[in-house]
Order: structure tokens, then sequence, then C-alpha cells
């Protein structure tokens, strides 16, 4: 046994170093024949004699060689070396295949890739990066009726740190919103971690500067005490050694600064301030992702363990519920698991293993057009594995030689993906700090860097595309090759492309066919904003966002008319304040920006009286009166809002899509409309509409509805977003608006002033990357049809050169000899494109592209059946050059 | 190969190599060669660099250990000298070899061994 792995060891060790060992062979060789020849020498041979039977004793240095690299080295690794070799000479002869295959492959695995890691990163990964983070778990109220996270009473919570023995370290957190006052810097809202003293015992990560928070700082009467991540420290202490002992205003209540973690601490999410959970058994801890209850297993103690252990001391009854309807039910997940969606462990492996595997079906397509390619390539090169065969070669050594081949190509592919996937998902990430509860961070255990994980998935998707693309036309044409191999070295018979082959190329065109006006329309849809823009001067208008404290708003339902009224007049005030600013010549304000409205499933009153539940998505937006006119909107027919709408009349007001959309040819002036209740709860009331107005902006798919501000809405709450028809600066603007709320009330929260175009702009870049994707993709497909029908073209030309020849010897006119040669290849292009209309016709029936993004296009099918047929011309153009110039004495005496 | 010449049995020529160096100490691959030709009167093997792959096998193995160094004609040659592993390793295979051959003698020469 010892024996084996010696010999293991050096056969690896002579991979390592081939060149020394060969010099080395060479070295003995040499040596070895000398004394040979000394020997024949001293027999009596002459020099000539003596040097022959040297060498034929020795018995053929050549073969020897051959025969000792097998011995010294892994055999089936230098067959591979030398395949690889092969494999990238013909990646430079056959660069079609090469530029087309591998831009089709590299997209595919680059957006596999990207699928890959922003899944394994939020969904998968269950260890946070915290000393043994696999460990560490959140305990969650769990309602197994509605499928859904509940907040977890702090008696819970308490009741939990007191009895639980299987875990340790237990606590919890919730995220609050604070304004930050520190001296010599403006005021700014904060994302704060109320936190027990055992998180911090729990992440294992010590302070940098002074102390965790302690139990005791959580008590009711302790002094207020906040502990800051590096980040902070750097930006708004300078990174002030004495930072300890300083004082910060958070919200109303001065704060002492008792320690500062180290840089990139972000624990329980993405936090850089923590101030102590206090002490409170009436309150709850909110659901993820804006609070948790968290704890490490204790040594020896399983998942399982601690569930039954949770499950057996259960939850309190709620305080103002029957206990008979409770549904929820205590459960522990892997911490990270916590922050995924509301879903049960395994359902998420499940939704995770099946968008891969989806994503990874992505690869079938461009690797079977891929897979025609390397068959027509394969046949054109019969001779040479004819040859192969001849010599010794096995069908099997010549299958392992085309799949290399490919697998070349596909790593290729595979290491480009790589190269991509990091720039695109900086990008995604950039788009998902901008989630305004993530607050310009992700949370910290995402890490969208380099991973193994990705590269090994990466590798297989390279490995399968080889097997897609390379197995299946190697085994094909090496069943027919090979029987036929020696005959066909001779008489030059054709291999003909079999009716699976034809399937494929008909298959391949339809595709291209039905999938290009729906993704032209997609892309379009996307681009669209970005192309048109809103329609009306962005740049002059600033926004800001207007919240009141949420921690303000009162819990007893009796006590919220008279806030309601208060934060009205609140509102009034600002608006009048900042009207009177130099250079603000109007402001309104609304629930959404325009543009950035939540859409809402909407129900109207005809229909279902009508017998048809006709529902439709829209965009909704809750506006002031002064909305429209601010915004230079005039109504179309109707009215826009005025005083009697801010009443108790439910009124609407829509733009020209929704009434495209949704009305149609009908006047849509007194018809009546209403969301969509959820299931199991009752229906809103109905709104009708009295005004139809142009779109503003005008750039988006969907139609809109507007309906009066806090019409049915149950307070103020919400933030409201203020937009001011000003020129001036949105920095200058910003610290002013601060002003004005922080004279007004503290808990007033009037930030995010940005330009509208701005806003537009940021918005738009996940739009831009979509259509952006969308056009690589459909690009690639028509790149591989062309490419497609160009080899299948001159595969038929070559396998026809000497038919050709005969007849244009004996006088075949050029056009007939083309509609001859190409008559097959024609009817394929002219099926699929049939095919193709009958799909893209289907597709386009089913996909309401309206509703998924898009812009319809009017005439897009038929353009695109041109389109694929002369793609489809043009690819045949060149090869059916070459066939009616054929020489046909050359032909002949090849032949 | 001619009739006259029979091939080796898989397995032997590490054998006899091994036991060639036990004999005759660290030797070149050419003594070896030739030291097998005469005990085998040239019956044993049919060409000379079957032992060169054995060699091979044998090194990696670490029954026995490679050295360049200089022959008797004062040439640069590379000698192999028998490991304390591949002693071990003939002493096995040499009971082993002997039991067999006993066994393969007895089953050809029943009258003789009754």
């Amino acid at each position: 046994m010892l024996a084996f792995f010696h010999t293991i060891a050096a056969r690896i060790r002579g991979l390592l170093r081939p060149n020394d060992l060969e010099s080395d062979f060479d070295q003995e060789m040499a040596a070895h024949l000398q004394m040979a020849e000394e020997d024949g020498l001293r027999r009596g041979l002459t020099i000539e004699e003596a040097r022959r039977t040297a060498r034929v004793q020795l018995g053929g240095v050549t073969q020897l060689r051959e025969s000792w690299r097998a011995t010294r080295g892994v055999p089936w690794l230098d067959g591979f070396a030398l395949d690889a070799r092969l494999g990238f000479r013909m990646l430079r002869r056959s660069w079609g295949l090469t530029l087309a295959g591998g831009l089709a492959m590299t997209i595919v695995i680059t957006i596999a890739a990207v699928a890959f890691v922003f899944l394994d990163e939020f969904m998968g990964r269950t260890a946070p990066p915290l000393d043994e983070g696999e460990r560490v778990v959140a305990l969650q109220s769990w309602d197994v009726q509605a499928h859904r996270r509940r907040d977890v009473s702090r008696r819970d919570l308490e009741r939990w740190v007191a009895t639980l023995q299987s875990v340790q370290d237990l606590g919890g957190f919730q995220t609050i919103e604070r304004r930050l006052a520190v001296e010599g810097r403006p005021a700014e809202w904060v994302r704060i971690a109320e936190i027990t003293a055992s998180g911090f015992r729990l992440a294992r990560v010590p302070p940098i500067l002074g102390r965790w928070i302690a139990e005791g700082d959580e008590h009711a009467g302790a002094a207020p005490v906040v502990m800051i991540g590096y980040e902070v420290w750097q930006s708004r202490f300078a990174s002030d050694p004495a930072v300890i002992g300083q004082t910060v205003r958070l919200g109303e209540i001065l704060h002492t600064v008792v320690g500062v973690m180290p840089e990139g601490f972000a624990f329980p999410v993405n936090h850089r301030f923590w101030i102590p959970l206090r002490s409170d058994p009436s309150g709850s801890l909110k659901a993820a992702p804006e609070g948790a209850v968290f704890a490490r297993l204790a040594p020896g103690v399983s998942l399982d363990g601690a569930q039954a252990e949770l499950t057996a001391t259960g939850l309190l009854p709620p305080a103002t519920r029957a206990a008979t309807a409770d549904a929820r039910r205590p459960r522990v997940v892997p911490y990270t698991f916590a922050f995924t969606d509301d879903v049960e462990r395994g359902e998420l492996a499940w939704q995770q293993r099946i968008i891969l595997l989806l994503v990874a079906l992505l690869l079938v397509p461009p690797c079977l057009n891929i897979a025609i390619l390397v068959y027509a390539r394969t046949v054109t090169r019969q001779e040479e594995f004819a040859a192969r065969y001849a010599l010794g070669a096995s069908r099997g050594r010549i299958v392992v030689q085309l799949c290399v081949e490919v697998l070349v190509l596909s790593s290729a592919a595979g290491i480009m993906a790589l190269v991509l996937t990091r720039p695109i998902l900086t990008q995604i990430g950039e788009i998902i700090r901008r989630v305004p509860q993530l607050d310009g961070s992700l949370p910290f255990w995402v890490d969208f860097g380099f991973s193994w994980r990705a590269a090994l998935f990466v590798a297989g998707l390279s490995v399968l595309a080889a097997l897609i693309a390379g197995l299946i036309p190697a085994l094909q044409a090496t069943g027919r090759v090979l029987p036929t191999a020696l005959r066909s070295l001779n008489s030059r018979t054709g291999i003909p492309l079999g009716a699976t082959w034809t399937a494929l190329i008909v298959a391949q065109v339809a595709l291209a066919l039905a999938a290009l006006p729906s993704t032209t329309e997609l892309a379009w849809g996307h681009l669209r904003p970005a192309v048109l823009g809103p329609g009306f001067a962005a740049s002059e208008f600033l926004t800001a966002r207007l919240a009141v404290d949420p921690q303000r708003v009162p819990a007893a339902e009796a006590d919220l008319p008279a806030f309601t009224s208060r934060v009205r007049t609140l509102q009034a005030e600002v608006i009048r304040q900042i009207e009177a600013e130099t250079g603000v010549s109007a402001v309104t304000f609304a629930a959404a920006l325009p543009g950035a409205e939540p859409t809402t499933l909407i129900e109207m009153d005809e229909e279902i009286l009508g017998g048809r539940r006709v529902r439709h998505y829209v965009r909704a937006n809750q506006v002031d009166r002064t909305f429209f006119a601010v915004f230079d909107v005039a109504a179309l027919a109707g009215r826009t809002f005025d005083g009697r709408d801010f009443g108790a009349t439910r009124t609407a007001i829509v733009d020209q899509t929704f009434v495209r959309q949704v009305v149609g040819d009908h006047n849509a002036l007194g018809r009546r409309i209403r969301p969509v209740p959820a299931p199991g709860t009752e229906a809103g009331p109905w709104y009708e509409i009295v005004g139809v107005v142009p779109d503003r902006p005008a750039n988006t798919s969907q139609g809109r509805m507007y309906v009066p501000s806090l019409a049915g809405g149950r307070g103020p709450a919400p933030p409201i977003e203020l937009t001011l028809h000003a020129g001036a600066d949105p920095a200058a603007m910003s610290r002013r608006l601060q002003e004005i709320g922080t004279n007004l009330d503290p808990t007033l929260r009037l930030d995010n002033v940005r330009r509208l175009n701005e806003v537009y702009g940021e918005t738009q870049m996940s739009s831009n990357l979509t259509s952006y994707g969308l056009a690589t993709v459909t690009l690639s497909v028509l790149l591989l049809s062309a490419v497609g029908l160009y080899a299948l073209m001159s595969f038929t030309v070559t396998r026809r050169r000497r038919e050709i020849g005969i007849r244009m010897a004996l006088g075949a006119r050029p056009g007939r000899m083309l509609a001859s040669i190409f008559a097959r290849a024609l009817w394929q292009i002219a099926a699929g494109v049939a095919v193709g209309i009958t799909a893209a016709l289907l597709l386009h029936q089913k996909l309401n592209i309206e509703v998924e993004g898009g812009w319809h296009i009017a005439g897009i099918l038929p353009a695109a059946a041109l389109f694929i047929m002369i793609i489809g011309l043009l690819s045949a153009s060149g090869p059916a050059r070459r066939a009616v110039r054929v020489d046909p004495t050359e032909t002949l005496r090849d032949g | 190969m001619s009739d006259a010449q029979s091939s080796i049995l898989q397995g032997t020529l590490d054998l006899i190599v091994l036991k060639t160096l036990e004999q005759l100490g660290p030797l070149h691959g050419y003594g070896i060669a030739r030291r097998i030709e005469q005990v085998g009167e040239r019956a044993l093997i049919v060409n000379q660099g079957t032992v060169y792959l054995c060699l091979v096998r044998l090194v990696q193995k670490k029954w026995i250990k490679a050295e360049w160094g200089v022959s008797e004609n004062n040439r640069k040659a590379k000698f192999y000298t028998l490991t304390k592993a591949g002693r071990k390793q003939l002493q096995a295979e040499t009971a082993n070899w002997e039991r067999i051959a006993g066994m393969i003698g007895r089953v050809l020469r029943p009258a003789t061994g009754s």
C-alpha cells in the first residue's frame, strides 16, 4: 500500500517537472548506448555494427520513450493536455464558432454565476462571518397559517432568556431611526440598533476603544449610552481617540459614547450605532429584518435540540387575541436565514435549487446551437478522425478529444464569466443599497467578492456546457464516421446531417423569432424612459422626504385624531415656510414621487356588474391639491382636484395610459375603480374618476391613478414626498430644510433632498441593466442562429462540392444550381420562421408585455420575421458564393 | 519475440532486478541488463529497454534509489541501489516466488513427488 502511494506521489512529481525528467532520460539512454557500443567494439565489431547492435538490443529509443513517459507520468492527463492544445488550435481555426459560441456561453454562464452568487449570499449563507458563526441562531415567532414571521413579545424574550438551556447569549435587537446631532456637524437621521448587551458577547468582537454595552445599561434608570462603529468614529468624530465619554444627541436624548467597534463590524445586520435595548415588558421586538431574537447554540446542542426545548417552552398567548386563534409557533433557524423571505427552511433550499436549475437550463439552447456547429465541423474533419481510428485510437478516445476541444471553449467562457460577474454584482449591490431599509449598506454577511463556491459552480457549468455541446455531436459524428472511416478516406462520400439536426436548426430559427418581438419590447420598455425622458424639466424640481418619528405616533387609537391634526398643521406650516424661501416657486406633496408610484391591482365596477372581473395593474399615488399645478398638468377631460375632493367624497384622476390600458375606447369619466382587496380583507371604497390628465412622467409603461392625499389613510405616519419647483442648490436647500424641520418640531424629519432628474437616473439604473442584459441575450441568440445557418450552408457546399463541379462542368446555370443546393437550407429557414411566428403570437398572447415592463411596438412581429429571414439569407450568401465559384476541373481532379 | 525466448512473467523482472542489485550492489541500467542477459543466457528478456521501465517503477515505489555517478569506464552513468524497503520487498517476493514455483513444480511432476 505504501508503495502505491509512493508511486502516485512520484507520478505527480513527474507531471510537475517533465523537462528535468526528459533530460535525465536522454542522458541515461546516451550513457547506455555508449557503454553498449564500447562493449561491441571490445567484442570485435566495427563501429557501425556496434552502434546498430546497441540500438537493436535497447529496443528502439522512441518506443521506449513513449512507454517510459506512460510509466513516469499520468497518461490520461498527458492526453488531456494534448487534447487541450488541439482544442486551442481548433478554436483559432474555427473563429466563427469560437466567437459566437464563446459569446453565447459567456452570457449564459455570467447570468448563472450572478444568480448563484446572489442566491448564495442572500439565501444560501447560513453562517454569518462571526466566530463559530454556524452556531449563531435566530429565534422566531412563526405564524404557521399566514406563513409569516411575527413580532416577538418582550415577555417571551425575557422568559426565553431566563429558561432556555440549549442556547447562550440570548438577546434581541430592533432598528430605530433617530436624529443624530454631533457638535459641529449638521444633524442627520441615522439607523440605530437597540440591542441587548448579550449581542456583543455573542458576536465575540472586542471594541477597539472603550467597552461594550453592559447589562446595567439596559435598566430603565441607567444613563443613556451609545456605541459607535469604526466608520462613524472616522467620519463624524475625526478618529478622535478621546471620543469615549463624549456625548451625542440621538433624538432628544443625550447619549454618552462608551465604545467604538472595529472596522467592518455591523452586527446585527448593517448597523453602525448601538444603544441598549431598555427593559419593556409590555413591548415587542419587530420581526426581521427590522428586529430579531438571536442566540448561540450551547456547546454540544444541535439546532434540532434547541428547537425541541423552544417548542416545549412555547410562546405566551397574545394579550389582545384569543389563545385558540393563535397560529404562532416558536422556531429556531440559522441566524442569516431569519432575514431571508418568509419561508420554511426546506422551502428555501428548494427554491434556491429550482432557481439554479432553471438558470443552468438557460445553457441548453446556446449549447445545442453550438452542438450543431461542432457536429458540422466534426463531420468535415472525418478524415482526421479516420486516420486516428486507423492508427488505433478508440472511439472513446476521439469522443474525449472532441469534448475536451469544446471544454476549452466553455472554460474560456467560464473564466470570462467570472471576470464579468464582479462588476455586474457591484452594480446590483449599488441598486440594492438604495433600498431605503438598507440605508446604504448591505447586511454584514453579504459579500459579493470572489468566492470559491461561485468558481466551482462556474467550473461545473463549463463542464456541463462542454458535455451538452461536445458529447452529443461527438457521439453522433463518431458513430457515423468511424465504421465507414477508411472507406470515406478515399471515396469522399459525404455524411449527411440527420433529421435531428434539421429539427434543431428549425427550432433555432423559430426560437430566435419567437423570442425576438417580446425581448425587443421588454428591452425597449426598460430603456424607453431613459431615451424619452420624463417629458418635463425634472432638473427644475427638488424633492425631499418629510416624515414624523414613528415612535411619536400614539399607540392608542383615541389619541390618533389629535396627533393627525397636529401633524397636518405641521405639514402645512413646513410647506408655507418652504414656499417663503427664495427661489422656491411652488411646493406640493404626494405619497410617492411621480414615476416611483407603487403598483397596485385595481378593478372596475362595470366589469364586475357585467360578470367579468377584469383586473389591472396600475400605479397609484396620493397627491395634494396643488400637485397637478406644480407639475404644470392640465386636465384633458373632466377636472383636477379641488377643495371638494379632500373631504368625504372618493374621487380619482387617471392618466392617458390608464385610459388606454383600462378603459379602452370608453369614456373614463364617471366610472368607478377600487383597489382589489387582499384575500380575507374587506374591499375598500370605490373611487369615481373625475378627470383625465396627460402622463407625468411621460415615459413609463403603466397607467396611473391619483387619489386625494390622506383619503382613507390611517394617519400621517408614512413619509410623504415633497416636491419643490426650485432652482436652489440641493445641498444648501437640504441644510435649510433641516433647519425648518428642527425649528418647527425636532421629531420632524425633512431630508433626502435631491433633484428629481437624479432620482430618475438612479431608478433607471436597474432598468438599464435589464435592457442591456435582454439586448445581449437576444443578440447572442441571433448571432448563434446566423452562425448555425452559415455552418449548415458551408457544410452543404463542402459535402456536395464534387457534384457541384460536375453539374457546373455540364453547363448548369448558377441560379438553378443555388436553388438546388440550398433548397433544404431555405426550407429550414422558412419552416423555422413559420413555427417562430406561431410561437411569437402565442407568447405575445400569454405574456402581458406592458405588465412586465415592456412597451408595445406596432408591427414588431413581421419586422422580426423579415429580420430573421435576412439574417438567414445573409448567413447563406457567403457559402453560396463559394459554391458557384467551384472550379469543376479542380473538384474532379480531387475526386 | 522468438519462441526460444520466454517472456518474463509479469512482475518477475522486478524480482530479478532487485536480486541483481542485492548481489552486485549499486549498478547502472546497462550493467543490470547485461547481468540479466548473462544469468538468463539471453533467454529472459527481449530488449534491454524493458529494464529501464522496470527501474522507473521500482524507483517510484522507493524500493531502489537512483544517483548519478561515474562508471568503471569513467563515464557518467545513473547508478541504482537497493533501499531498505526494497530489501524487505525482495525477501517477501523471493519467498512468494519459491512457494509458487514449488507448487507449480509439484503440479507438473506429480510422480517424482510421491
